[in-house]
């Protein structure tokens, strides 16, 4: 009997464990790892790559692995100005999404229990529709035809300013990721504000803790994991997004995304897209091992 | 149901939905075959044959007409170097198929099968992608040009057959925000290019910058880069001018006709010369059906099939025979069917090769950029 428990346990965890942990080995690990390949390799004159050794009929020329991707890259400063941009737009977005989440999150939490469900099904219930029609019925809200373009235009010049045109600029792109991304922050910020224990908010008011107090002493503090799981969710997801620049931004709203969109699909060059996505997992896999250090440390101060 | 295996029921629906997907997939062609007829496998564009073609082909040939669509070349070869099998005939642009044809994985035509093969205008026979038309016969074009509100260019009086309209800032200044261009490296390049005086083709590094630079001149003036929603957005009033295709331009022009927005949409090819790219059948390799494919061909080369095309989305037509089936608004309209004289400076893109495919990509980020 007692030797059987250990044995049962390391099944069911094999069991459990199993089966996501080859997930990530197969879909996650072994690709990253292709992608690394390719990126040392010369890009095939068709597209795709070129074959490692020269075949029988060519001179040695372009084949084998190379560099020169990687040297491409640091070549100049014009692509980290792209990520520079695309992580500025990135912090944007996050920011904004906290804004209007946090809000938002809270009613859902302290409200009573039997519309708790019902409000998140509300806040998931844009999902039911494509995300690209979503983005294009942007692209008719901000148009400049629209109620919203004419109300806004209408005040800008009762203020004697020049009209503005909303579709195809910054803001339109800021709008269009925000618009997508709030639903993966205020999630997370629901599943922790509905954890917190009433009864703390009632000791602090016992205390002497108005309003304003009760909030930043008791309940933010206790959320920032929230905050952190949140945020992270919305970040990462913007730096890859090309679909929103694409469809609502202007001329001058290229972000990394499209770049590595455009390698594989228009420039044909696979083992600079690699490049290009090597390096934005690597400043990923760094700002959520930063985040995580952060929402650590938040952890330990009271 | 033991509530233990609640958890487990979203997988297996999810399991259940894909078989049935399968199984949804497979029908079509098992029935065909049940009733014992053939299956042409056809790798097209979307939108790109007419149904009442079809329907006819099918009637003609006692067999089934089966299509698979892609939306731009890159997709279909990408979907071919995955290992896509199995289509008997596929509709590429000229770069594509020259792509195609030096991989080998094209099967010589047989033209003994292709009676009405006369039919195709010289002019769009034995071009630099397939000397002798040894694969492809050509199935139909588009010019890449300018559209614009003519209500609006004649209230502005701009001038709407050069490509000074989407260049020049003294012209810009006026439709500032209102024009769009084509969202492709090559294209934009290419007007460029072409307006500079140089070919669409032009490689040289000096000449690049000098495209770039007035590319860059311009793009102040530009609402944005757009391949996907310029056909709506002229058709609206929202847009005054677009760099865009000759289909997509007709395509704009019959919905501002048909909502009656009180403007019309026109499209005319700059005098400085445009791109022309040329579509056309090819028969891969890993297609099985290839006498009913070869029948298809002659089937679309004959005058009234080619027409119907022309007649649904108003794209360029090679078939000289076609054109008496073409309703006259179309055949008579100088941007899809130029005269000798603008023919003469259509060009049709040539791949680069994989370093100036790079060189460009970088260039393109940095106008994109600024």
């Amino acid at each position: 009997m007692t030797r059987d428990t250990p044995r049962s346990t390391r099944a069911a965890r094999l069991l459990t464990g199993g089966p996501p942990l080859l997930f990530l080995l197969v879909f996650f690990v072994i690709p990253s790892l292709i992608m690394v390949l390719t990126s040392f390799r010369f890009p095939g004159e068709f597209g795709g790559l070129a074959p490692v050794t020269a075949p029988a009929d060519q001179a040695a020329g372009e084949y084998g692995f190379t560099t020169e991707a990687y040297a491409f890259f640091f070549s100049d400063t014009l692509y980290a100005r792209v990520f520079l941009k695309s992580f500025g737009v990135a912090l944007a977005t996050t920011l904004a999404c906290l804004l209007m989440a946090y809000p938002l999150a809270l009613l859902i939490a302290r409200s009573e229990k039997r519309f708790r469900n019902l409000m998140v099904l509300l806040v998931i219930l844009p999902f039911a529709s494509n995300f690209l029609i979503r983005v294009y019925a942007w692209a008719i809200i901000l148009g400049p035809q629209s109620a919203l373009s004419r109300v806004a235009n209408t005040l800008l010049a009762l203020l004697g300013m020049e009209p503005a045109t909303l579709l195809f600029s910054p803001f339109a792109v800021l709008v269009g990721m925000v618009y997508v991304h709030l639903p993966f922050m205020i999630l997370p910020l629901y599943t922790n504000l509905e954890k917190h224990d009433p009864a703390l908010l009632d000791a602090a008011q016992d205390l002497g803790a108005r309003g304003w107090q009760r909030f930043w002493r008791v309940t933010w503090p206790l959320s920032l994991p929230g905050v952190f799981s949140g945020s992270a969710l919305v970040f990462i997801p913007v730096l890859g997004m090309f679909a929103v620049p694409d469809i609502l931004g202007g001329t001058r709203d290229i972000l990394i995304g499209n770049l590595i969109k455009d390698q594989f699909l228009g420039t044909r060059d696979w083992p600079f897209g690699s490049v290009l996505s090597i390096m934005l997992t690597l400043a990923v896999l760094s700002v959520a091992s930063l985040t995580a250090w952060f929402a650590r440390a938040a952890g330990r101060t009271p | 149901m033991s509530p233990r295996l609640l958890p487990a029921l979203p997988s297996l629906a999810l399991l259940a939905w894909l078989a049935l997907a399968a199984a949804g997939c497979a029908r079509p062609d098992a029935e065909a075959a049940a009733a014992g007829g053939r299956v042409l496998h056809l790798f097209n564009w979307n939108n790109y044959i007419a149904p009442q073609t079809v329907e006819r082909f099918e009637a003609s040939c006692g067999c089934r007409l089966a299509q698979d669509y892609y939306a731009d070349n890159e997709e279909m070869l990408a979907k071919l170097a995955a290992g896509a099998a199995g289509y008997d005939l596929i509709v590429p642009t000229g770069n594509a198929m020259d792509t195609l044809i030096r991989q080998g994985a094209l099967q010589p035509l047989d033209k003994t099968l292709l009676p009405h093969l006369a039919n195709i205008d010289p002019a769009y026979l034995d071009t630099p992608f397939d000397p002798g038309n040894r694969y492809s016969v050509p199935y139909a074009y588009t010019v890449t040009l300018l559209g614009y509100n003519r209500e609006k260019m004649r209230e502005l009086g701009l001038p709407t057959d050069t490509w000074a309209l989407i260049f020049e800032p003294r012209h810009l200044e006026r439709i500032k925000g209102r024009v769009t261009v084509l969202d492709s490296q090559r294209e934009l390049l290419a007007a460029a290019l072409k307006y500079l005086g140089y070919s669409a083709n032009d490689a040289d590094a000096a000449h690049w910058r000098e495209a770039a630079e007035l590319i860059v001149r311009a793009k102040p003036y530009w609402a944005a880069f757009n391949s996907a929603s310029y056909i709506k957005e002229l058709a609206v009033g929202n847009l005054w001018v677009a760099h865009g295709y000759s289909n997509d331009m007709f395509q704009a022009a019959l919905d501002a006709r048909r909502t009656g927005r009180g403007f019309a949409i026109d499209y005319s090819i700059p005098r400085e010369g445009a791109v022309l790219a040329l579509d056309s059948m090819v028969l891969p390799r890993s297609g099985g059906q290839t006498g009913l494919a070869h029948r298809f061909i002659d089937f679309m080369l004959e005058g009234e099939n080619a027409a119907e095309l022309t007649n649904l989305i108003g794209s360029g037509n090679p078939n000289v025979e076609a054109k008496r089936h073409i309703r006259p608004e179309i055949a008579s309209n100088e941007a899809i069917f130029p005269d000798a004289g603008a023919r003469a400076g259509l060009e049709t893109l040539r791949d680069f090769d994989r370093s100036q495919r790079r060189l460009l990509s970088r260039m393109w980020t940095e106008v994109k950029l600024r």
